[in-house]
């Protein structure tokens, strides 16, 4: 959002020539806000394009029309000539978050408090956005620093809570998100930070609690980040009905948003439902042909569907982005072994292994391969390694039953089937086919 | 007690059964052009097979209800023509027909129609049927049934009149408990016909559990997973009519399962005729004949117990072939909705690698029940067939995209990979049934397989394979002297066009149903078989040429002899 304060030095004599300028500003400005910005710039034409003030409101007029260049001269230009007006520098910040240079909106952000420290818009926007690019240390110090000098709003204390998550400090999250709340106990930021908090700490029956307390909050959010945020935390302790429903609304307020609609194609893949998560991923591969993660995504149903030669195509172009996910390699030797290539799945296991060596799913299957050659030597190490890595893993314990009875030593191999029927018994599935999915990566917040 | 069959089908043997296209032989080459092949639905109107399927339906979804019934080719008079048997539900504990219900056994009268004699043959069962398994199991030369119940089975001994009379206690093959398939075929290779009855599980009226859904407020039909397993059951045919129970000493009934679909067929090639079976909700079985009347369970070490992960599935139909041509006799099983089918390719060294390809993406929404390889277009290598249907009437409320009633799916050998023909094949492909038992005989003679298929409480369904391709082709009848009578673990071998064929005769495979036992050898568009070699189970090897074409001719094992 842009600012439209004329908080700026005009540069007229006389009080009634001031107030009749600052009256017509505000004209512009209300016609900037209705989006009628030919209008806006029509009346602001005659008005003195030299003053701050007006060039503020140039550039934002320019910064609605995309045209973020001129945008940022203009406002450059303001602050050059009014070092002071923050409405300027903060519409710059915004200018910068829209062309991804986010470190520079930091610096204009810390440079409004410096000038105005209680500017309350400012700390917040500055709190946000370091949390947002992961500066968790500062962000924290920042909001401390704040809360030293003034009570601080809740919804610094949320962010604080979300530092101190964001940096794995789940202890210290809990005291300012319980702040939070008694001020406001409907504060969904607040519940939902102890959600995550209840969830890392293997709590997962009160991190439902939290999810349906703000699931029944938000049904008429109209924050998609919110939303979206939200949903990932249900998905995560299996709560797929409030997950689908707020990315669902997501996706209602920004249709066309690959992230939301790369969340909701892993909620479909959560509940089973292959053939809706195909259709979500190849959605958001129309409107981000390279988006690496969709092709992974993409590449991973058509595995399960164990339509393999596609499963390939979608896995390779993944495995060509600049950074690939390493995931993809796994998922390509999956498809190698089940295209009856166990060289090459080996090769891409190896791979895989190289850069994530407790990938329990790729020891897992690099030992399948071997087995599958008759190499029962390096079967077993691998296998061995795997449960070492996960003793909860079935598919590795299944995997080491199968190499005993091959062994002929069917004494060990109904061990390791005991044990899949004591893991069964203690509620931990097998995989119905390979599935270890890769985190979806948040969607920067600007 | 030697083993004996009477003298008279030496002399059947001898003459020819039938030649509905005894000038086909003389065909020049045709064009090399690909015709698809289609099967055709035979109306009830056409065909004068009015029976219907009551599969006892009722609100307290009892479990049996749902998985029945099979379907039988066989012909029981011996006049060349495949009959029809169907097994209908009857009164159980917890079922009352309110109409007397019961299995029927339909005359082929070679015109396309048929006759239901049933009553006159006294084959109407009268209990809770399941499957069915036709064959000579005491080598008089006339096709008996065993028929597999949820209670005591029956067995049925073909009186060469045109009826039958229940022998079950006399023959000790009563079974009580929950039977689904049985499968003929001989263990010890002493030339007669054993007997391997799959147990479903342990269930009575009061082991119904009540399975609700509470957005229905109605009872579903329970998984299997909710029921004790029970042990299989195989009988050894002692030849005199009656069966010793071996369960226990040969080690079958050391694995108790909830088994459905088995096959008999020999997956090491050491002439011991081995048994897959499988399971619901348990790993499958495949007992490995070791020879002495012993088998040894080895599905965990072979790689067809379990699914990728180590988690059992719903194992239901089955069948044996060797699909790509390289000598191992491969396996196929499959499964609920959800789990895919598994094509398990015999890697040799008992060791299996689930490949099945295209068949994998066509059947993941699909509960399989009757299934076969068998050669659809007479050009040699075999196809395949699977009859799908949910068991759970419900389904449709409960999950998303699975059906109740689901289509047919025909897949074509392609050299060693199997391509979804379905929509091409014909209209009945478009089409949803709640099928079950399936079985495959060419029941007009052409020379063209036809398959019979048996859905849960609807009517049969008969569709006629239309051979458009004209495709050359060759039926035998083998006739064992020393082998058993089914001539199960015989290997018949073939040259014609350059191109030389083998296939392994298994037993049983599908689901609670029993195929037409002829085995019909299809050339392609070669216009002369150069030879063809039969390696009987008894070790005696007859090699024939001079071989007419496009006709059914009967093979007697030891004298090599050959009928026009």
């Amino acid at each position: 959002m842009f600012i439209l304060l004329l908080a700026a030095t005009l540069g007229f004599q006389s009080v009634a020539q001031e107030s009749a300028l600052v009256q017509r500003l505000e004209q512009v400005a209300t016609l900037i806000r209705e989006n009628r910005l030919t209008e806006a710039e029509r009346q602001l034409a005659p008005i003195a394009r030299a003053a701050p003030a007006t060039m503020n409101l140039l550039g934002t007029i320019r910064a609605k029309q995309g045209r973020l260049d001129e945008a940022e001269a203009l406002f450059l230009q303001a602050i050059r000539k009014d070092e002071k007006f923050t409405a300027a520098r903060l519409n710059l910040a915004n200018v910068y978050l829209l062309k991804r240079t986010p470190e520079k909106a930091i610096v204009q952000l810390k440079e409004s408090l410096r000038l105005q420290p209680d500017n309350a818009e400012a700390a917040h926007e500055l709190a946000e956005l370091l949390l947002a690019e992961g500066h968790f240390d500062e962000c924290i110090a920042f909001i401390q620093k704040q809360r030293q000098s003034r009570p601080i709003s809740p919804e610094l204390l949320v962010m604080l809570g979300d530092a101190y998550l964001g940096k794995g400090a789940v202890n210290e999250a809990e005291e300012p998100y319980l702040e939070a709340l008694e001020g406001r106990l409907d504060n969904a930021g607040a519940l939902l930070g102890l959600a995550q908090i209840s969830r890392a700490k293997g709590e997962i029956r009160e991190a439902s609690l939290y999810i349906a307390r703000i699931a029944s909050l938000t049904a008429d959010s109209q924050s998609p980040e919110f939303l979206y945020k939200f949903a990932l935390i249900a998905m995560s302790v299996g709560m797929f009905d409030p997950a689908q429903a707020a990315l669902e609304r997501t996706l209602k307020l920004r249709p066309n948003e690959p992230f939301y609609l790369l969340a909701l194609g892993v909620v479909w893949l959560r509940r089973g439902d292959l053939f809706e998560a195909d259709k979500i991923f190849r959605r958001v591969i129309e409107l981000q042909p390279d988006n690496a993660s969709a092709q992974l995504h993409l590449g991973y149903v058509l595995l399960n569907q164990k339509k393999y030669s596609e499963a390939r195509r979608w896995l390779e172009k993944s495995a060509q982005s600049r950074t690939p996910i390493p995931e993809v390699f796994y998922y390509l030797g999956l498809v190698a072994q089940e295209q009856n290539d166990d060289a090459r799945a080996i090769n891409l296991f190896e791979r895989t292994i190289q850069k994530l060596p407790d990938y329990v799913h790729a020891r897992v299957a690099l030992g399948s391969s071997y087995m599958k050659l008759k190499d029962y030597t390096r079967a077993r190490q691998e296998l061995e390694i795997a449960v070492k890595l996960d003793p909860d893993e079935p598919t590795a314990h299944y995997n080491l039953a199968l190499l005993y009875a091959r062994l002929k030593d069917t004494e060990r191999a109904q061990q390791e089937m005991r044990i899949i029927e004591k893991l069964k018994a203690k509620g931990v599935a097998a995989d119905s086919g390979v599935v270890v999915l890769p985190p979806i990566t948040h969607p920067r917040q600007n | 007690m030697p083993y004996h069959r009477k003298l008279s089908l030496l002399v059947v043997a001898l003459l020819a059964i039938n030649l509905p296209r005894s000038g086909a032989a003389q065909k020049p080459s045709r064009p090399a052009a690909r015709v698809q092949v289609t099967f055709e639905e035979m109306s009830p109107q056409a065909t004068k097979i009015n029976w219907i399927h009551n599969n006892a339906h009722s609100s307290d979804r009892q479990l049996p209800e749902t998985v029945g019934a099979g379907c039988a080719f066989l012909d029981y008079d011996n006049d060349g023509w495949m009959d029809i048997y169907l097994v209908n539900s009857g009164p159980s504990d917890f079922f009352t027909p309110t109409t007397p219900l019961k299995n029927a056994l339909y005359h082929n009268n070679h015109d396309g129609t048929f006759t239901d004699v049933t009553d006159k043959a006294k084959v109407g069962g009268g209990r809770f049927g399941m499957g069915v398994a036709a064959a000579d199991y005491d080598g008089d030369g006339y096709i008996d049934l065993y028929i597999t119940n949820y209670g005591p089975n029956i067995l049925y001994h073909n009186n060469g009149d045109g009826t039958f009379t229940d022998v079950t206690e006399k023959a000790d093959v009563t079974a009580l408990g929950w039977s689904t398939c049985a499968v003929w075929f001989d263990f010890d290779n002493d030339g007669k016909l054993d007997l391997f009855v799959s147990s479903f599980v342990f269930y009575d009226k009061s082991q119904n559990p009540l399975c609700t859904d509470p957005s229905l407020q109605r009872r579903y039909y329970c998984v299997p997973r909710l029921f004790k397993p029970q042990p299989s059951r195989l009988f050894r045919n002692r030849g005199d009519g009656t069966f010793e129970d071996v369960s226990r000493e040969s080690g079958i009934a050391d694995h108790p399962g909830k088994s459905f679909g088995a096959v008999a067929t020999d997956v090491n090639n050491d002439g011991l005729i081995d048994l897959f079976v499988a399971n619901d909700t348990m790993p499958n079985f495949l007992f490995l004949n070791k020879g002495k009347g012993k088998f040894e369970e080895i599905g965990l070490a072979a790689g067809v117990a379990y699914g990728q992960s180590g988690k059992p599935r719903s194992g239901m139909g089955v069948d044996a072939i060797d699909y790509d041509a390289d000598g191992w006799q491969d396996l196929f099983v499959a499964n609920i909705d959800q789990e895919f089918f598994s094509l398990y390719h015999n890697e040799r060294e008992l060791i299996f690698n689930d490949q099945p390809g295209e068949i994998a993406p066509a059947t993941q929404l699909l509960s399989g029940w009757g299934l076969k390889f068998f050669d659809y277009d007479n050009d040699g290598d075999p196809d395949l067939l699977l009859v799908n249907g949910h068991p759970d009437d419900m389904i449709e409320s409960r999950i998303p995209r699975v059906r109740y009633r689901e289509p047919l799916l025909m897949f074509e050998n392609t050299g060693g990979e199997f391509k979804d023909v379905s929509a091409k094949s014909g209209a009945i492909f478009a089409k949803v049934f709640s099928g079950r038992g399936m079985a495959v005989g060419d029941f007009d003679n052409d020379g063209h397989l036809d398959v019979l298929i048996s859905n849960n409480g609807e009517a049969p369904l008969l569709l006629q394979n239309k051979g458009a391709n004209q495709n050359n082709w060759l039926g035998l009848q083998l006739l064992a002297t020393k082998s058993n009578p089914a001539a199960v673990g015989a290997i018949v071998t073939w040259q014609a066009g350059g191109v030389t064929r083998r296939r392994l005769k298994t037993g049983g495979g599908s689901y609670l149903s029993s195929h037409d036992p002829r085995e019909v050898l299809g050339v392609s568009t070669a216009t002369k078989i150069d030879w063809i070699e039969i390696r009987w189970p008894s070790g005696k090897v007859d090699k024939l040429t001079n071989l007419p074409l496009n006709t059914y001719v009967r093979v007697l094992e030891g004298s090599g002899l050959i009928t026009k």
